[in-house]
């Protein structure tokens, strides 16, 4: 078996090892959809507040924003400063495998996770709820692909430039709630005002969902959400580059 | 021959030499110790031989190697234990070995290694639940585990009890006895004394001394002391001749003899033609810990 696969398995049994990242990251997007359907009166009725929507459509591309926003910013963050803490970056320098192996390690097993998520999500959507599958699967798929490539990205900002696990951990919490705040995990984002939907048309994870939920109810995603997208990602992802430390 | 040569190294750190022109040479098949204070350079050499650190001065040869440019082909040679470094919790002992043994083209039988460094039956065991003797043993195993012909140690030993430290010693010499040649970083000179063939004392960034550790001591002229009850009435002249002696003083009935060179022997052979026997006999020789104190100019701070 050659070195990263050995590696990538390594790094899965030990996500696997952790049942608080293993139960959030894996159902918890699910379970929350399920819970908000069926605890929420009214939550799989067309609503007028949503223009005749359900909530349950309105929350099921936020809840996928979420999961992968929760693996991005809260899963990645502490375990790539962990990583760094600890030495074991440090460790693989002195090994022929150079460590940014490692980085795509997790990436491998952090992603695969985020895609079981969402598929999960998408299930108990359209199982229990009657939600429609995504009806353009592909711009479904570019949306959601993008849409974790921000977090992932912004979780390796925040992993690359903290020192220890805390203060990962703390900034990442940081960053996560703002972002959910403009997916509209609090307020649907039909419901906000002009300003805050203005706001949250600029933030990743607000044009992630506004992109993954056009997707998934027939309309291709805009060109601008896309665009945020991908901007978002270069950016960080170049910021990152610049600012990433071994040690 | 020399399987790592470094000539006039210099490392600035904020306008401060951390390391000031060190050269050293060592020989293939030995364990070359490198002591000091903390602050002293020792880690930024090593990190240097391992291509960690980029020297602002002077060169660094390892196998032919130089350390940045070769640094693929150096880790497949040289294998490396880093000073406070860790391993995952959750992580178990058989598959970070197994792992890691993937990365080199000519990985140790790590089952082998296990047994070697008193890991025997302990895959399964988790990172997290190993003492701490277990835990460097295995730092010290996964340096091996691509076969290397150097194996650079930095402060295996530290932060181990006594146990565990001695133990971990014969894991060391175990590693030089196959062929290995060690380079051990340690602020322990009991375990300097015991392990190393050749010592190098580094203070402020420069080489203070290059010596076995018997050279070392005997080069710092240190006093030997001897104290007894002498089993009959001897006077004071018959030791001050002898050569070497430097004091002899009396308290109640023990006689207390200081000198240098051969004065242990001088004094007892002395005693033998008087037919005086030394009674409690008791013998302090200098030992390398206090040629390193006083190398590092430090006597007066010992903690």
């Amino acid at each position: 078996m050659s070195a990263i696969t050995k590696l990538t398995k390594m790094e899965t049994r030990l996500f696997l090892r952790e049942p608080i990242s293993l139960f959030f990251g894996l159902i918890f997007p699910a379970l929350l959809l399920y819970g908000l359907g069926s605890l929420f009166p009214g939550f799989t009725d067309p609503a007028t507040e949503l223009n005749g929507a359900r909530f349950i459509d309105v929350y099921a591309p936020v809840a996928i924003g979420f999961g992968t926003a929760m693996l991005g910013l809260s899963s990645l963050p502490p375990t790539l400063a962990t990583y760094r803490q600890f030495g074991i970056l440090r460790r693989l320098r002195t090994t022929p495998l150079h460590p940014a192996r490692l980085l795509g390690a997790q990436m491998i097993v952090q992603g695969s996770v985020a895609v079981i998520s969402a598929v999960a999500v998408v299930i108990v959507a359209a199982v229990v709820f009657e939600v429609p599958l995504p009806q353009r699967p592909l711009w479904f798929a570019l949306s959601f692909l993008l849409t974790a490539l921000s977090m992932f990205a912004t979780g390796l900002l925040i992993g690359s430039t903290t020192r220890t696990n805390q203060a990962a951990i703390s900034i990442g919490m940081a960053t996560w709630f703002p972002m959910l705040f403009f997916a509209g995990l609090w307020i649907p984002r039909a419901m906000m005002s002009g300003t805050l939907q203005k706001i949250s048309d600029f933030t990743p994870l607000g044009a992630g969902t506004q992109a993954m939920s056009n997707a998934w109810f027939g309309s291709t995603p805009t060109a601008f959400e896309l665009a945020v997208l991908v901007v978002y990602s270069v950016v960080v992802g170049f910021i990152t580059v610049r600012a990433f430390r071994w040690e | 021959m020399a399987v790592i040569e470094v000539d006039d190294l210099v490392k600035t750190y904020d306008d401060r030499n951390a390391v000031d022109g060190v050269s050293f040479a060592v020989e293939q098949g030995e364990i070359f110790g490198i002591v000091g204070p903390n602050g002293a350079g020792k880690t930024t050499i090593v990190e240097s031989i391992e291509g960690l650190r980029s020297p602002d001065g002077g060169t660094i040869s390892v196998l032919g190697l130089e350390p940045i440019a070769d640094r693929l082909e150096l880790t497949q040679r040289v294998g490396a234990q880093l000073q406070e470094s860790r391993l995952q919790d959750k992580v178990r002992v058989g598959e970070v070995l197994d792992t890691y043994a993937s990365f080199y083209r000519n990985p140790a039988d790590w089952h082998e290694l296990m047994n070697r460094f008193g890991l025997e039956g302990r895959d399964r065991a988790r990172y997290g639940d190993l003492s701490g003797g277990q835990k460097q043993r295995l730092s010290a195993a996964l340096a091996l585990v691509g076969s290397p012909e150097i194996a650079l140690l930095d402060e295996l030993t530290t932060g181990l009890d006594p146990a565990a430290r001695r133990s971990t010693w014969e894991t060391v010499e175990g590693i030089r006895d196959s062929g290995v040649t060690v380079v051990l970083v340690t602020h322990y000179m009991d375990e300097a004394e015991r392990l190393c063939d050749r010592i190098m004392v580094v203070v402020e960034g420069r080489v203070v001394a290059l010596e076995t550790p018997a050279n070392l001591i005997r080069k710092a002229g240190f006093e030997h002391t001897l104290r007894f009850y002498p089993s009959a009435p001897i006077a004071d002249d018959v030791f001050g001749d002898l050569p070497g002696v430097t004091d002899i003083r009396r308290h109640g009935g023990q006689i207390t003899i200081t000198g240098t060179g051969d004065v242990v022997y001088s004094v007892v052979l002395a005693l033998a033609q008087r037919e005086v026997i030394a009674q409690d006999l008791q013998i302090e020789q200098a030992s390398l810990e206090d040629a390193y104190l006083t190398l590092t100019g430090s006597r007066e701070e010992v903690d």
